[in-house]
Parts: structure tokens; sequence; C-alpha cells
């Protein structure tokens, strides 16, 4: 299993979590916090970070993800919280493991 | 929320991707778990290829029921486990331990095999001596009968066989060993049997090792420069014998043959 093909799936269960309403923006950014953005992003996306918010006034989790794309988040943050985030949201779902055994 | 199209996202990616194979599915679809929840004409197409199929596998099964009617009929729990397994191994966890009834109930034996891991195999012991172990002077002299190790297609054995059945073939070995025994007498009639003692016991013992080893072996001129002396001592003594011997053995004509191999 390489680098990137690990990166391409996390990348794609993100894109499919979101797009499935598994999770929300506001979940995503509940586990890649500013700190762990500050921390992994390169300056060019927190630069444009930075930029599309002051454009629009604001700065929402929405728009944080419209630059940090899902491939953007599995590239450059780490896995583990992205999976910390898939997980989160599939224990809210009810799918997790515990109840996978008792079922 | 819509689950089933998040698994099928991510089980179709992971096993298009290399993340997971079919078995990987399998471990957590198993055949009790697809008896439950496959619809029965699901259920019939996977017959249908598994009966036309060379060999059924994990792949074909998945293949067959297709990723997004797993996705739409499996329990959405068994499905998470075996995408978290997949993660787990993702991020470097290892595989974590599958549950018991799932591994239990594996329809192929060859699926059910665990991911291949490395066994370390511990290097080969050296091979052993071929260097051939002349058999004992009585064993040589009378009929030689393999052991039923040697023969029971041990080629280590029958190659140790070949020497000395080359040896018995020979009718000058036959005939020194003859010398050999008819000369004991000589010697021990000897009045001064100290110093054949000693040979037998210090030069005599290994050389008959060395005869039945190797022909290299058996041209040792220091040792029987020796033993001629210590045979001519004895000739003295015993000349008579020693003319009965060689007007009784009819069958040693070359007699300088005889006296070269000495």
């Amino acid at each position: 299993m390489s680098t990137d093909q690990r990166q391409a799936w996390f990348a794609r269960m993100m894109e499919s979590g979101l797009e499935n309403d598994i999770f929300a923006p506001s979940d995503v950014l509940a586990h890649a916090t500013p700190d762990v953005l500050a921390s992994h992003l390169p300056a060019e996306l927190l630069s444009r970070v930075l930029a599309s918010s002051l454009a629009a006034g604001s700065m929402t989790p929405e728009r944080v993800l419209e630059t940090v794309t899902p491939e953007v988040m599995a590239k450059h943050l780490p896995h583990e919280v992205l999976w910390q985030c898939i997980a989160a949201a599939a224990a809210r779902a009810g799918v997790d493991k515990a109840k996978a055994v008792g079922s | 929320m819509n689950i089933k199209a998040f698994f099928v996202a991510t089980l179709s990616t992971a096993l298009d991707l290399g993340i997971a194979t079919p078995d990987d599915v399998l471990r957590h679809v198993t055949p009790d778990v697809l008896s439950a929840h496959l619809p029965r004409p699901l259920w019939a197409r996977l017959l249908t290829a598994c009966v036309g199929a060379p060999r059924v596998d994990a792949q074909l099964v998945v293949e067959t029921i297709g990723v997004p009617n797993l996705c739409e009929h499996v329990p959405a729990p068994i499905l998470w486990a075996c995408i978290e397994e997949l993660a787990v191994r993702a991020l470097g966890g290892g595989i974590i331990a599958a549950p018991g009834p799932a591994a239990t109930s594996r329809p192929n034996p060859t699926t059910a095999a665990p991911p291949s891991r490395p066994i370390p195999l511990s290097t080969p012991p050296p091979p052993a001596e071929t260097r051939p172990t002349p058999p004992p002077m009585p064993v040589a002299v009378g009929p030689s009968i393999p052991s039923p190790a040697a023969g029971e297609g041990d080629g280590d054995a029958r190659s140790r066989l070949a020497p000395s059945q080359r040896f018995r073939q020979s009718n000058t070995g036959l005939g020194r060993l003859a010398a050999n025994s008819a000369r004991r007498p000589q010697a021990q009639a000897a009045p001064a049997p100290a110093a054949p003692a000693e040979l037998a016991s210090d030069r005599g013992t290994p050389q008959r090792v060395k005869r039945g080893q190797t022909e290299s072996d058996y041209v040792d001129s220091e040792t029987f420069v020796g033993g001629k002396d210590d045979w001519k001592n004895a000739l003295a003594v015993e000349d008579e014998q020693l003319v009965d011997w060689s007007a009784a053995d009819e069958t040693v004509t070359n007699g300088d043959e005889l006296g070269r191999k000495r």
C-alpha cells in the first residue's frame, strides 16, 4: 500500500462523507483544528484560506473547505486526524464497531 | 445522511486502489451474513457465477454481487467494521483481529488464509559430510548387506555403497584381505610381538580406514615401510607358513601386483 493510494482513499472517504452528509464541514474543522491546519498546511494554502475569507467577509467552515478540499486534506493533514473525523461520524450514525459486534 | 453511499464510495475506492482486497471484505461479509441478508435473486446470480467459474474465490463473490449491492443489503455495522479494519491497517496500526464467527465461516479454505506474513526461515544445516566411512574389516570380509535405511532410496547412502562395492569386486582387494588374515597368525607367532602390536594399535587400525576411503590415502608409503621391516622380521621367523600361503593361494597369480600395492 503506497502513500499515494492511502492518500487517494482518504480523500475519497472525506469527499464521500461530505457529499453524503456523514459529517459536515464543521465536523471536519472540529478535528482539523486551526492548530492542525496551521501546523500542516503549506504557507500558500494558508494564504489562500485567509484571502478567501477576507474577500467574503467571514471565515466559515464551508468556506475553509472550499480551499482545503478533501484532496488537500488528504495530502497535507495527518490521516489519523481525518480518520478520527470519519470514525466519530460513524459513531454518531450508530455504525461503530461496538454495535457491529453486538449485532 | 446517506451512509450506504458513503460505504459504496469507501469500499469501491479501497478495492480499486488496492487498499482492500476481496478477502478483506469477505472476512466480514461472511457467507452467513450473505445468507441472512442477500436477496434470493442476488444469490441466484452468485450461484450461477460460482458454478460456471473454474475457481471460486472472494474476488468472484465480490465482483458478482457488486459493492453497491453489498452495501445495500449488508448491515452497516458489518461494513463499518470492514472499513475500520482497512483504516487501521492503512494507518499502520496493523490488522485488527477479525470477529471469531467471521473467521470460522469462510467458504473457501484458500480465502480463509490470513494475509501472508514473512516466515523466518532458519538457515539450512550444512550438508552432511559425504566422505564415505569405510566399513570395519569384518564387514568388508563378510557379505555386505545394505541396511534398511540405506535401501530406502537414500541417494547419499547409495553413494556410500559404491566404493565398498568397488572394493569387494576387486579380486586384489579380497586377496589383500585374505593375505592380512593369513598373516596375522604369523605376527602373533613372532617371538617379539611388541613392535607389531604397536603398529596394530597405532598404524594398523587407521591404515584400514585409509584403505577403504580413497586411493590416494591408500598409498601410505611411510606406514608400509615400517610394516615391511616388521614383516621381514616375521618372515625370518615364520618362513614355512609363508611358503604354504603362496603355494595354496592360486588365485593371486600376479604377486608383483600384490607386492606393489603393499
